[in-house]
């Protein structure tokens, strides 16, 4: 009986997720010039300087064992967020790109699927980092290793953006000829 | 000459046969049969309109499921009227639902790889995840079909709603994985893709529940109940592919002219690309 009751709940559970994907659609691809921002916004330097094992290690053998645990704390917290955001801002990409794929312009879209597969690889690896630094947030006694491969995505991500700055004036294009 | 063909079937009917028809019509079955039957029709007509505008090319599993749900109905339909007892109805039953069953995984197979065309990695990695969580959800069915087996005491029927609670918990856990999973990475989908898989996941979704519900509770007024259910959550489900299916598909809209320039500028790309080489010589 309780077997039948909870299957109950979770096709109810199942339910309510359709119905809020449904409701919270965006037909919106994202605007570019907020992705661009919100990309910007973020300084690489502060985050690789967070995530640093050497720097650990230097502040693990400089301070007392509570004091680390507080610093690593707030290190990992700060890290984290750069993370997060770095998703977010990988997911508006993500937006941009796929909506400048469909383009009638063989070069818009080529940029844009650049740009969406660029996105799509530093937003999964933004998904274990945030798990690994909320470990880190929960656990900071722990040794940890660095963080090399999504700071180096984030490079990658960021030498596309910018080698592709072209795809700004060419999404204009794409405007005016949709409206022509 | 329409006139005339009409009087002669008018004259022909005995009225009398008709009244004690309508009177031996088990009127708590109505509600049932219109959502039954509604559902059916309206399916016919999303049937027609995908023909007509060519989409079985871009997703040809699930115009199969329609063929099938629909040759399936008329069936079950016709043996409901010609059989007067017996359990041949059961099977035909049961066999149209495991065909809808496989086409169903066909189906979501099939948006899925619409969802992904653009990808290869997202693609691999989703494909990776999905067999993960299907996995998952197949042990919990298999185990729930051992220890919970319900209280139905005809064990080919108990059989078969063990079949459809497992797959309605497998499609439904699915279907949820890939609207996250989409929403997650930023994944545009195209309207009748997302039209067909929401609809399939209100359909398994209440599956889950309602075969867990007929399994447990046997008597007529729950199975009437359940039986009113999912016709009533199918012709919801039918409702919901003809909306998006119908629906024209949005052209990507961009933001009108910003007012300030969103060209990076090449001072800013410069210090950029300088910042980032000096980090990887690091």
């Amino acid at each position: 009986m309780i077997a039948a009751w909870t299957l109950v709940a979770v096709g109810l559970s199942a339910l309510t997720v359709l119905v809020y994907v449904a409701i919270r659609r965006r037909t919106n691809p994202g605007d570019l010039e907020n992705a661009v921002q919100e990309f910007r916004s973020l300084d690489i330097d502060a985050f690789r300087n967070l995530v640093d094992s050497d720097e650990e290690t230097f502040l693990r053998e400089h301070l007392p064992p509570r004091k680390f645990r507080e610093i690593k704390r707030q290190r990992a917290w700060a890290a984290f967020i750069y993370s997060w955001e770095a998703g977010r801002a990988a997911m508006a990409l993500a937006k941009v790109g796929q909506a400048a794929q469909r383009s009638p312009n063989p070069g818009i879209a080529a940029s844009g699927r650049q740009l969406s597969e660029s996105a799509f690889r530093l937003r999964l690896q933004t998904i274990p980092a945030c798990l690994y630094l909320m470990n880190a947030v929960l656990l900071p006694g722990r040794h940890a290793r660095s963080l090399p491969t999504f700071a180096d995505q984030y490079e990658r991500t960021s030498e596309t953006l910018f080698r592709i700055r072209g795809f700004s004036s060419a999404g204009q294009e794409l405007v005016h000829s949709k409206g022509a | 000459m329409l006139g005339i063909g009409w009087h002669h079937v008018l004259s022909a009917i005995s009225w009398h046969k008709v009244l004690s028809a309508i009177l031996a019509i088990d009127w708590r079955k109505v509600p049932f049969l219109f959502l039954w039957i509604s559902s059916h029709v309206l399916l016919a007509i999303l049937t027609v309109v995908f023909y007509r505008r060519r989409l079985y090319r871009g997703l040809p599993i699930f115009f199969t499921y329609m063929l099938c749900e629909l040759a399936g109905f008329i069936w079950v339909f016709t043996l409901c009227f010609i059989l007067t007892g017996g359990n041949q109805l059961g099977y035909a039953w049961s066999a149209t639902q495991l065909l809808s069953i496989v086409l169903l995984f066909g189906v979501i197979d099939e948006v899925s790889r619409d969802l992904f065309r653009e990808s290869k990695l997202l693609r691999a990695v989703a494909r990776r995840s999905l067999q993960c969580v299907t996995g998952l959800l197949l042990a919990v069915s298999v185990l729930l079909a051992v220890y919970q087996p319900g209280s139905i005491s005809v064990k080919w029927f108990a059989g078969v709603v063990d079949i459809n609670r497992g797959a309605a918990i497998v499609q439904s856990g699915m279907v949820v994985f890939l609207l996250l999973f989409s929403r997650l990475m930023g994944l545009s989908w195209r309207r009748p893709a997302l039209g067909i898989i929401l609809g399939l996941g209100v359909l398994a979704s209440v599956d889950v529940a309602s075969f867990a519900l007929r399994a447990e509770f046997t008597s007529l007024t729950w199975t009437e109940f359940l039986n009113w259910l999912t016709s009533g959550d199918y012709l919801v489900c039918v409702l919901i592919w003809i909306g998006y299916v119908l629906a024209p598909e949005t052209e990507p809209v961009f933001p009108p002219k910003p007012k300030s320039p969103t060209a990076i500028p090449d001072e800013e790309v410069e210090t950029w690309n300088r910042e980032l080489q000096q980090l990887l010589r690091q």
